[in-house]
C-alpha cells in the first residue's frame, strides 16, 4: 500500500457476482417454502371470514351481537335521552354547558358529547350488521343440522325489525337519512341521503315481513317457533328478542310519525287483541309499583316481558355500566354520592304536569300531607331528584356503587295504548280514545276522563304521555307529533317547515362522505 | 472476532474500515490517550487466545464505530434508571423526551424523526426502535390491551419501562445503528433503528472484581403554591363581563365559601407532594477464567426515587455468563440475565380514576391544605398499588470454527412478565372499592443460524460471506380482572375466578388476550474489501411474518453500501488528515406489524361497546360477535410496510485526530404503512386499515469531537458536539387521498405529521358590531353554524365563507423538534476530571392544555368527566404563567378550546443535564505507595438537572406528550446530586 493506485475492477467483478448470486440463490430457495406453515398461526382474538357462518354458535352470537350495537347506537353518550327528553322539555340542566345547549335548542353547539350524539354510524352498524346477517345467515342451516330452517326464518326475521328500527329511529333524529338495503360487505361507497318517505315506507314492509314470522315469545311453546331458542328457555329471552307485538309497535309507530293514523290504530289493534298471547312472558300494564320500583313487572329492571321495544343491561350478566343510563344524568344524592344531578324537573314544571293531586306518581298524599315519591324526591328543594328510573346496580335504587342497569326502553304497552288513543282520537273515534287513555290513567290513579267530556281530547292524551313517559325519551317526538296534528304554535310550525326539528349533523359523517351536506337549518 | 471487539476501542476514530494500523496507532501512538478517557469499559490487551465471548453478538458489523456510541464513562456517572435517560442527548439522529419523569414509567424514542403519525398512546409503540442486549432482540410490551382501555393514558398492568432493567454497570457500550445497510442485515425487528447493547463480557484471566456505588439524593421540587383566594380572584374577571345571575347561582361550590379553610386556608400541599428522596445503587461484578473457560457474574441492586408523590424504583440485577471452549473449533457462550423492577406508582387521580373507570363526583377537587390533603393520603395507605416485572434473557450459543468457515446457531429467549395487584378502598371512592389484578407476559425465543465464510482471494481481494436463517417466535399474552363495590376494606384479594358468587358481591369483570407472532428469515451478505480503499456490502433477507396476510408476508430486502477510503486513496502523504472516507448505504427493511388482526382479513370480533364502554361482554346475557364497527374494517390487500433508508457519510479525523468529524445526510422512507382511515359513517365501520401511507424523513447528523487541550500532567479538555436535523413529510396516504381528517387531526401530503392542526385566534371581538356581516345575505360571521357575538374570539376566517368551521384550521407548527443534540465536555486535570453535558432541542411547539382548560372551567368543571380532575398539583402558579384575553367562558363557540394558536408555544428548550467531578485515587502516589491491588478507586459527585433554559410557559417543555400537549400531568424532572464511588480490584 505504498503506492497508490487507482481501482480497478476488472477481477473482482467476477468473484462479487459469484458470490453474490450464491447469496441471492440460497436466500430465495430457502425461504418462502419450508417456513410458510410455520408463520400459519392462529388468531385469537378474532374469526376469519372463511371459518364464520358455519356453526349455529355464529347465528346466535350474530343476532345477540346486533341487539348490542344497537342498545349501544341508542344508549352511548345517553343519546335516547339526550334527544328524547331535553330539548323543550321537562328537565333543565344544573350546570353541564351541553345540556344546556341542547335544552335551548342550540343543537349545533361545539361540544364534543353533542358531536358524538349526532354521528349516526352507531346506527349503521346495526344497520350493516343485520344486512349482513339477513344476507348470510342461509349458509349455516347448510353447514350446521342443528340450525333449522324456522330458527333461521325468525332470525331473519328478527333482523329485519331490527334493521327497520335503526331507520325509524334515525329519521326520526335526522329526517333524510342514506338507505342501505344490503350490506356491501367489503365495499365501501359512499351514498347520498334518501328521502324519509321512501327510508320509512321500506322500513315498514321490512316490519309486515317480520311480523309474520316472528313468535309472540321465545323459548316456550310459541307455535311458530316451538322449543328452546339457541338451548335457551323462555325465562332468559324475557323481553331481549324484538317479538312479532315488537313489530307491529314499530308499525305503529312508524305511522304515526307521518300522521297516517287509520294505520296507526291498526297496528295497536293487532296489539290490544294479541298482546296476552305471551303466555305470561309477554307485555301486560304495570301498577305503580311496578313502574318505580324493580318487581317482576318493571321494564327498566332486569329483562322482562314488559319490555316491547328496549335493551336491557343486566347486572347478573356483567352489563351494567355507569354511562348510557338516564340515571347518570338523574340521580344524586340522597340516592347516590353525586352532590348534584345533571339535569332535573323544576318543581313549577312538575305542578304544572301533575295536575290530579291523585296521581300516584307525584301527588299530594291527603292524609299525611306528603308529596308522593316514586317519581321525585326532594320536591320541597330548588332541585328535585327524578328517580322514576333509578336502577342501581343489582336493583337497589340508592347505594354508593353508581353503576347502572336500567333498560334503554323505547316502548311498552302504557306506551302504546296512549299511542292508540292518539290514533283513535285524531280519526275521530273519540269514546274508544277516552276509553284507552283512561286504561292508563286509571292504573295511576288519575281521575278518568268522561265519556261525554268536553276537554281536548288530544291535550289529555300528550299530557298523560309527559306524565306516564317522563324520562323515556319521548317528549322531543311526542312534541313534534302534538304539534303536527294541531298546528298552533307558530314557533314550532316553522321549526317544521325549516326542518328545524331534526338535528345537524356530526362533522365526522361531513367529513367522510362528502355527499352529505349539513341540514340547511343548521348551516 | 477479537479484531472487532478491539475495533470497539477505537472510538473516536472515523474510518470506516477501522483497519489495524489504525487500531494500534490510537492504543499506542500518543502517551495520553484521549479515546480511554472516554472508554474505560473496553479493555484493549485482549488476548489472542483468549474465548470469543459472544461471536453472534459480534456478528453485525458495525461501521460507525465510535461515532454513535455513548461516552459510558461519563454516563455512567449519573444516577439514570433508563435507557432512554442514558441515550438522552447522546447520539445525532436519536431523539428522547421525558413526558413524565416518575421512576420506570414507559418511555419513548425516536431514531431519525417520526415514521408514522402519532395521535394516540398506542401509536408511539409502533415506531419504537428495536434493542438489542447482547445480540437478543428485547421484546416491548404489545399496545393490543388498549383494546379493552377506555382512556387513553397508561397501559394496564404495571406499564413499567422494560428498558429501565439495563444496569448500565453492567454494560460495556451503547450503540446506535443507523447505517441503512447494518439496519438491513438486522432485518425486520430494526426497521425503526437498532440500539446495540452490548454487555460486559466474560474475560480470561485473574479474576477481577469491580464494584461500584452511589447515594444520591432527589430533590424536592418546589412550587408557589395557591389556595382558593386565587382561583376565585383568577375567575372574577369572567363572572364580572359575561356572567348571568343564574351563572352565579352555578358558581363552583368549593370557591364560594371564603371561610372554607379546606379551600381557603394556608396552601401546603406541597410539603407532602415534593419530598427530598434517597436514590442508591451498588453492583459488584466478578470475571476470572482460564484459557478455555471463563465466566462473569454480575449483580446489583438500584433504587431510583421520583421527586413527587413518593415514586420509585427498586431494580435488581443479576448476570451471569460462561464461555468454553472445549476445542480449538469449538466455542459454547451463555449467558442469563435477569432483572426485577418493583415500582411504586404516583397517586394522582387522573391515573387511578384510568384504572377504575368509574367516575366519582369531581365538583369538590382535592384541598391544597395539608390537613386535608394529609387525610387523603392516609387513606391512600389502605390503598395496595403493587407493579412489579420480572425480566429474564438468555443466550446459549455455539461456534464452530472449521479453517475459514464459521458456524454459529444460537438460541436466544426474552421473557419478560408484569404483574400489577391494585386495591383502592371506599374511602377514595364514594364508598365503593376497587380491585383489579394483571399478569401479562412477553415471550420471545429465536434460533438463528449462521454461516460466515471469509474468502481471502489474494492481497488485494477478500470477500466476507454471511448466509443465516433465524426463527423468531413470540408470544404475547395478558390475564386482567377488575372489580367493584367488594363487602368491605379488609378483602383486598380477588381470585380470578370463575364464581361471581363467591366474591361477596364484588362486580367483577375479567379481561384475557394473546397474540402470537412468528417472524421467519434467510439473509446474506458478502463484504468486498479492495486493499484497504475500498469496501462494498451486499445484503439480502427474505423475512415472512406471521402477522402479514398470506399473500403478501414474505419481503425480499435488499441492501448495499460502498465506502471508499479517500485518505487512502488520495491524501496518503497529507499531515491533515489522519483519516477521511466517504460512505454511500441504501438498505430496506420489512416493517413488522405489532397487531395480529391484518393476517386473516375480513373478520369478526367481540366489539359490541362504545367510547365510554368499550367492553361490554354481552347482550341479554349473550355473547356477540360482529364486524370490527369500532376499530376498523380490515380487507385484503394489506402490503407488509417498509423502510427504505439512504445514508451518505463523510468522516475524517484531523489534526493528529484531535479533530473528528462524521456528516451523515440521510433520506428514510417508510412506505406502505397501515393507517386506520376513516370510513363512511353510512357503511357502520369508524375507519378501515388500508396500506399506502408513506413518510419521508431527511435530515442530517452531525457528530464531531475535538481535543482541545492535551498535556500530559496539565490539563486536558476534550469537547463532543452531536447534532442533527430532521424534517418529516407525508408522502402519500392510502388509496392516493390527498388529505385526511382523523379527530383532531389532519393529514396533508406535502406537509409533516407532526403538524398541530389549529384556528388562528386574532383577538376578541368586544361587542356584537365587530363581529364581521356576510354582505351576500347579511348574515354575521358564524362559527359552524353559531352566531359569533360580543365575547367570543376572534378567530381568522381562512376561505373567507363567512363560516368558521374545519375548512379555517390551519396546519402548523411541529410537536418534535428541528434540531436536536448534545454538547458533553471533558476536563482533565491530574487525577481531576470535570465533565458536563447539555442536550438541546429546537423548533417544537407544544399546545399548553394546561392553561387551555385553567381558562375553559366552565367546561371542565361541569362536564363531570375524566377531564374535569383537578390534581392536587392544580394548586399552583408561576411568574411564567401567561395571561389570555378574557373571553366569555359559557359561549357555546368554547372560546378556550384547545385547537387553536392561541395556546400554541415554542417549546424548544436546552438543558444543563449533569455536572460531575471525579478522582481517581488509584493515580494518587499514597495509593500505589500501599500496593493495595486495586487498579481504579474513583470518587465523584455528580449533579443533574440543574438548569433549563426554555421560553415556554409550563413546567418543563419536556415534559409535552406524544401528542405535543402539555398538560401539567407529568412529574417533574427532578434535580438530584450523587455522590459515587468505582472500584476495580
Amino acid at each position: 500500500m505504498k503506492q497508490m493506485k487507482m481501482i480497478s475492477f476488472n477481477n473482482s467483478n467476477i468473484f462479487l457476482k459469484k458470490a453474490l448470486g450464491l447469496v441471492v440463490l440460497s436466500a430465495l430457495v430457502l425461504g418462502s417454502f419450508s417456513c410458510n406453515k410455520e408463520l400459519e398461526v392462529k388468531p385469537s382474538r378474532y374469526t376469519v371470514d372463511k371459518n364464520h357462518w358455519k356453526s349455529i354458535d355464529d347465528a346466535k352470537s350474530g343476532i345477540f351481537g346486533m341487539y348490542g350495537l344497537m342498545r349501544t347506537a341508542i344508549t352511548s353518550d345517553n343519546l335516547h335521552w339526550l334527544m328524547g327528553d331535553l330539548r323543550q322539555g321537562d328537565f333543565v340542566a344544573t350546570s353541564r354547558p351541553d345540556l344546556k345547549a341542547i335544552i335551548n335548542g342550540q343543537l349545533n353547539a361545539s361540544y364534543p358529547v353533542l358531536n358524538e350524539i349526532t354521528n349516526w354510524r352507531k346506527f349503521y352498524a346495526v344497520i350493516n350488521s343485520t344486512s349482513l346477517f339477513i344476507e348470510r345467515s342461509r349458509e349455516i342451516v347448510e353447514a350446521d343440522k342443528r340450525y333449522t330452517p324456522v330458527n333461521n326464518n325468525v332470525d331473519v326475521a328478527q333482523a329485519r325489525a331490527l334493521r327497520a328500527f335503526a331507520y325509524f329511529y334515525m329519521v326520526r333524529i335526522w329526517g333524510d337519512v342514506p338507505l342501505l338495503t344490503s350490506s356491501h360487505d367489503g365495499n365501501f361507497e359512499q351514498h347520498d341521503r334518501t328521502a324519509q318517505a321512501k327510508v320509512l315506507a321500506f322500513a315498514e314492509s321490512e316490519l309486515i315481513l317480520a311480523a309474520k314470522v316472528l313468535p309472540y315469545y321465545y323459548g316456550g311453546t310459541d307455535p311458530q317457533l316451538p322449543g328452546e331458542y339457541f338451548g335457551i328457555t323462555a325465562q332468559g329471552l324475557n323481553g331481549v328478542l324484538f317479538t312479532k307485538i315488537s313489530a307491529y309497535a314499530l308499525l305503529a309507530h312508524v305511522s304515526a310519525w307521518q300522521g297516517r293514523y287509520i294505520d296507526t290504530e291498526i297496528y295497536t289493534k293487532f296489539i290490544m287483541d294479541n298482546y296476552t298471547k305471551g303466555d305470561g312472558y309477554g307485555p301486560r300494564y304495570i301498577n305503580m309499583d311496578e313502574l318505580t320500583g324493580t318487581g317482576s313487572g318493571s321494564p327498566f329492571a332486569y329483562k322482562r316481558g314488559t319490555i316491547i321495544v328496549g335493551f336491557s343491561s343486566e347486572y347478573g350478566n356483567g352489563e351494567s355500566t355507569a354511562n348510557g343510563h338516564i340515571e347518570q344524568l338523574t340521580l344524586a344524592q340522597p340516592l347516590v354520592q353525586k352532590i348534584r344531578p345533571d339535569i332535573y324537573v323544576p318543581k313549577e314544571v312538575i305542578a304544572a304536569a301533575f295536575t290530579d293531586r291523585k296521581d300516584l306518581r307525584f301527588g299530594l298524599d291527603t292524609i299525611t300531607k306528603i308529596h308522593r315519591t316514586p317519581y321525585f324526591v326532594n320536591f320541597t328543594t330548588d332541585m328535585p331528584i327524578f328517580k322514576k328510573i333509578a336502577i342501581l346496580a343489582n336493583g337497589g335504587s340508592a347505594g354508593s356503587f353508581a353503576i347502572f342497569s336500567s333498560t334503554a326502553l323505547f316502548t311498552r304497552l302504557e306506551e302504546l295504548t296512549l299511542l292508540r288513543a292518539e290514533a283513535l282520537a285524531v280519526i275521530g273515534q273519540r269514546t274508544d280514545a277516552i276509553a284507552n287513555l283512561n286504561i292508563v290513567l286509571s292504573q295511576r290513579g288519575v281521575a278518568a276522563i268522561e265519556a261525554l267530556s268536553t276537554k281536548d281530547l288530544i291535550d289529555e292524551i300528550f299530557a298523560e304521555r309527559r306524565r306516564e313517559l317522563m324520562g323515556e325519551g319521548w317528549r322531543w317526538y311526542d312534541l313534534i307529533r302534538y304539534n303536527k296534528i294541531k298546528g298552533t304554535n307558530p314557533d314550532f310550525n316553522k321549526l317544521i317547515t325549516e326542518k328545524g326539528i331534526y338535528w345537524p349533523i356530526s362533522k365526522d359523517v361531513i367529513n367522510a362522505n362528502p355527499m352529505i351536506t349539513q341540514n340547511t337549518y343548521w348551516k | 472476532m477479537v479484531r472487532i471487539i478491539a475495533g470497539v476501542t477505537c472510538a473516536f476514530l472515523l474510518s470506516a474500515l477501522c483497519p489495524s494500523e489504525a487500531e494500534a496507532r490510537s492504543l499506542h501512538a500518543t502517551p495520553l490517550n484521549y479515546n480511554l478517557i472516554f472508554r474505560q469499559d473496553t479493555v484493549p490487551k485482549v488476548l489472542k487466545k483468549a474465548i470469543d465471548t459472544a461471536a453472534w453478538v459480534n456478528n453485525v458489523s458495525r461501521r460507525n464505530k465510535g461515532i454513535d456510541s455513548l461516552n459510558l464513562k461519563v454516563l455512567a456517572l449519573s444516577p439514570n434508571i433508563s435507557l432512554q435517560q442514558m441515550l438522552k442527548g447522546g447520539i445525532a439522529g436519536l431523539y428522547v423526551q421525558e413526558t413524565n419523569a416518575e421512576p420506570g414509567t414507559e418511555q419513548s424514542m425516536l431514531i431519525r424523526g417520526l415514521s408514522a403519525p402519532v395521535f394516540k398512546r398506542r401509536d408511539i409503540y409502533a415506531v419504537q426502535p428495536i434493542v438489542y442486549l447482547n445480540g437478543i432482540p428485547l421484546t416491548q410490551d404489545n399496545p393490543f390491551a388498549f383494546d379493552i382501555q377506555k382512556y387513553d393514558y397508561n397501559r394496564i398492568g404495571p406499564a413499567t419501562n422494560l428498558l429501565a432493567g439495563i444496569d448500565i454497570s453492567n454494560i460495556s457500550s451503547i450503540e446506535v445503528i443507523k447505517d441503512p445497510a447494518a439496519l438491513a442485515l438486522l432485518g425486520p425487528n430494526a426497521a425503526n433503528g437498532a440500539i446495540w447493547v452490548t454487555t460486559k463480557q466474560a474475560k480470561t484471566g485473574f479474576r477481577k472484581i469491580s464494584v461500584n456505588s452511589y447515594f444520591g439524593m432527589v430533590q424536592a421540587g418546589s412550587a408557589n403554591t395557591v389556595n382558593a383566594a386565587f382561583e376565585n380572584n383568577f375567575r372574577k374577571p369572567f363572572y364580572q363581563k359575561y356572567a348571568t345571575v343564574a351563572d352565579y347561582a352555578n358558581y363552583a361550590g368549593y370557591l364560594s365559601d371564603s371561610t372554607n379553610t379546606d379551600y381557603y386556608g394556608p396552601s401546603n400541599w406541597n410539603d407532602l407532594y415534593y419530598k427530598t428522596k434517597p436514590i442508591y445503587s451498588v453492583d459488584l461484578s466478578l470475571t476470572g477464567g482460564s484459557d478455555r473457560a471463563n465466566f462473569r457474574f454480575f449483580g446489583g441492586v438500584t433504587r431510583n426515587a421520583g421527586s413527587a408523590d413518593e415514586t420509585s424504583l427498586n431494580r435488581y440485577n443479576a448476570t451471569f455468563q460462561i464461555n468454553m471452549a472445549p476445542f480449538e473449533w469449538l466455542t459454547v457462550s451463555s449467558m442469563v440475565n435477569v432483572v426485577k423492577m418493583d415500582r411504586s406508582r404516583n397517586r394522582s387521580l387522573t391515573d387511578r380514576y384510568a384504572e377504575t373507570r368509574y367516575l366519582t363526583d369531581f365538583s369538590s377537587p382535592l384541598s391544597p391544605n395539608k390537613l386535608s390533603y394529609g387525610g387523603f393520603l392516609n387513606e391512600y395507605e389502605k390503598a395496595i398499588d403493587e407493579n412489579s416485572n420480572n425480566l429474564i434473557q438468555g443466550s446459549f450459543g455455539l461456534t464452530f470454527k472449521l479453517n475459514k468457515v464459521k458456524f454459529t446457531s444460537s438460541l436466544m429467549f426474552d421473557y419478560t412478565e408484569g404483574i400489577r395487584d391494585v386495591f383502592y378502598p371506599s374511602t377514595l371512592m364514594e364508598g365503593n372499592n376497587y380491585v383489579s389484578n394483571y399478569f401479562g407476559f412477553n415471550q420471545r425465543a429465536i434460533w438463528d443460524n449462521a454461516f460466515t465464510y471469509d474468502w481471502k482471494i489474494n492481497q488485494d481481494h477478500k470477500i466476507d460471506f454471511r448466509l443465516g436463517q433465524s426463527l423468531q417466535y413470540d408470544v404475547y399474552k395478558y390475564n386482567y380482572a377488575n372489580a367493584y363495590n367488594g363487602p368491605n376494606d379488609f378483602i383486598k384479594i380477588n381470585l380470578v375466578d370463575r364464581n361471581l358468587e363467591a366474591y361477596h358481591s364484588f362486580y367483577v369483570f375479567r379481561y384475557t388476550d394473546r397474540e402470537k407472532a412468528t417472524l421467519a428469515s434467510f439473509y446474506g451478505s458478502a463484504k468486498y474489501s479492495y486493499k484497504d480503499l475500498l469496501e462494498f456490502r451486499a445484503v439480502l433477507r427474505n423475512d415472512g411474518s406471521s402477522s402479514g396476510q398470506p399473500s403478501s408476508r414474505w419481503m425480499i430486502a435488499p441492501a448495499a453500501s460502498a465506502s471508499w477510503n479517500l485518505k487512502n486513496q488520495f491524501l496518503k502523504a497529507n499531515n491533515f488528515f489522519q483519516d477521511l472516507s466517504a460512505q454511500v448505504s441504501y438498505g430496506r427493511s420489512a416493517k413488522l406489524f405489532l397487531d395480529d388482526r391484518f393476517s386473516g382479513g375480513p373478520q369478526y370480533r367481540v366489539e359490541g361497546g362504545s367510547k365510554e364502554e368499550p367492553t361490554i361482554p354481552s347482550y341479554g346475557g349473550q355473547g356477540g360477535v360482529t364486524r370490527p364497527y369500532t376499530s376498523g374494517w380490515v380487507g385484503y390487500g394489506i402490503k407488509m410496510p417498509h423502510t427504505d433508508q439512504f445514508n451518505f457519510t463523510l468522516a475524517g479525523s484531523m489534526l493528529k485526530d484531535r479533530l473528528t468529524a462524521s456528516a451523515t445526510w440521510y433520506l428514510k422512507e417508510d412506505k406502505d404503512m397501515v393507517l386506520n382511515i376513516p370510513l363512511p359513517a353510512e357503511s357502520g365501520y369508524t375507519s378501515e386499515f388500508r396500506s399506502g401511507l408513506g413518510v419521508k424523513n431527511t435530515g442530517l447528523d452531525l457528530t464531531l469531537s475535538a481535543l482541545m487541550l492535551k498535556s500530559v500532567r496539565g490539563l486536558n479538555w476534550n469537547t463532543g458536539l452531536n447534532f442533527n436535523i430532521n424534517k418529516n413529510k407525508l408522502q402519500t396516504l392510502p388509496g392516493g387521498l390527498k388529505s385526511l381528517i382523523i379527530g383532531d387531526n389532519k393529514l396533508e401530503v406535502g406537509k409533516p405529521i407532526d403538524a398541530f392542526w389549529v384556528y388562528q385566534n386574532e383577538g376578541i371581538y368586544n361587542t356584537n358590531g365587530e363581529v364581521p356581516v356576510n354582505p351576500a345575505d347579511n348574515q354575521r360571521l358564524s362559527f359552524d353554524g353559531l352566531d359569533l357575538k360580543a365575547g367570543d374570539p376572534k378567530w381568522k376566517d381562512q376561505n373567507g365563507d363567512f363560516v368558521i368551521n374545519q375548512k379555517d384550521k390551519v396546519l402548523t407548527g411541529n410537536r418534535l423538534p428541528v434540531f436536536t443534540g448534545g454538547w458533553s465536555n471533558g476536563f482533565s486535570y491530574g487525577n481531576w476530571d470535570l465533565n458536563f453535558q447539555i442536550f438541546f432541542a429546537v423548533g417544537n411547539k407544544a399546545i399548553n392544555k394546561y392553561d387551555a382548560s385553567r381558562y375553559d372551567f366552565i367546561n371542565q368543571e361541569f362536564t363531570n368527566n375524566i377531564y374535569s380532575i383537578k390534581e392536587v398539583t392544580s394548586w399552583q402558579t408561576s411568574s411564567d404563567v401567561k395571561s389570555y384575553p378574557v373571553y366569555n367562558v359559557w359561549s357555546n363557540v368554547i372560546p378556550y378550546r384547545a385547537d387553536q394558536d392561541l395556546f400554541l408555544e415554542n417549546a424548544s428548550y436546552a438543558k444543563l443535564r449533569a455536572v460531575s467531578v471525579g478522582y481517581d485515587f488509584s493515580k494518587s502516589r499514597m495509593f500505589k505507595a500501599m500496593n493495595s491491588g486495586i487498579s481504579r478507586a474513583y470518587l465523584y459527585v455528580t449533579a443533574n438537572n440543574l438548569v433549563t433554559v426554555t421560553s415556554f410557559s409550563g413546567r418543563d417543555p419536556e415534559l409535552v406528550d406524544y401528542t405535543g400537549m402539555y398538560t401539567g400531568a407529568g412529574i417533574p424532572i427532578p434535580r438530584t446530586f450523587t455522590l459515587g464511588i468505582k472500584l476495580d480490584l
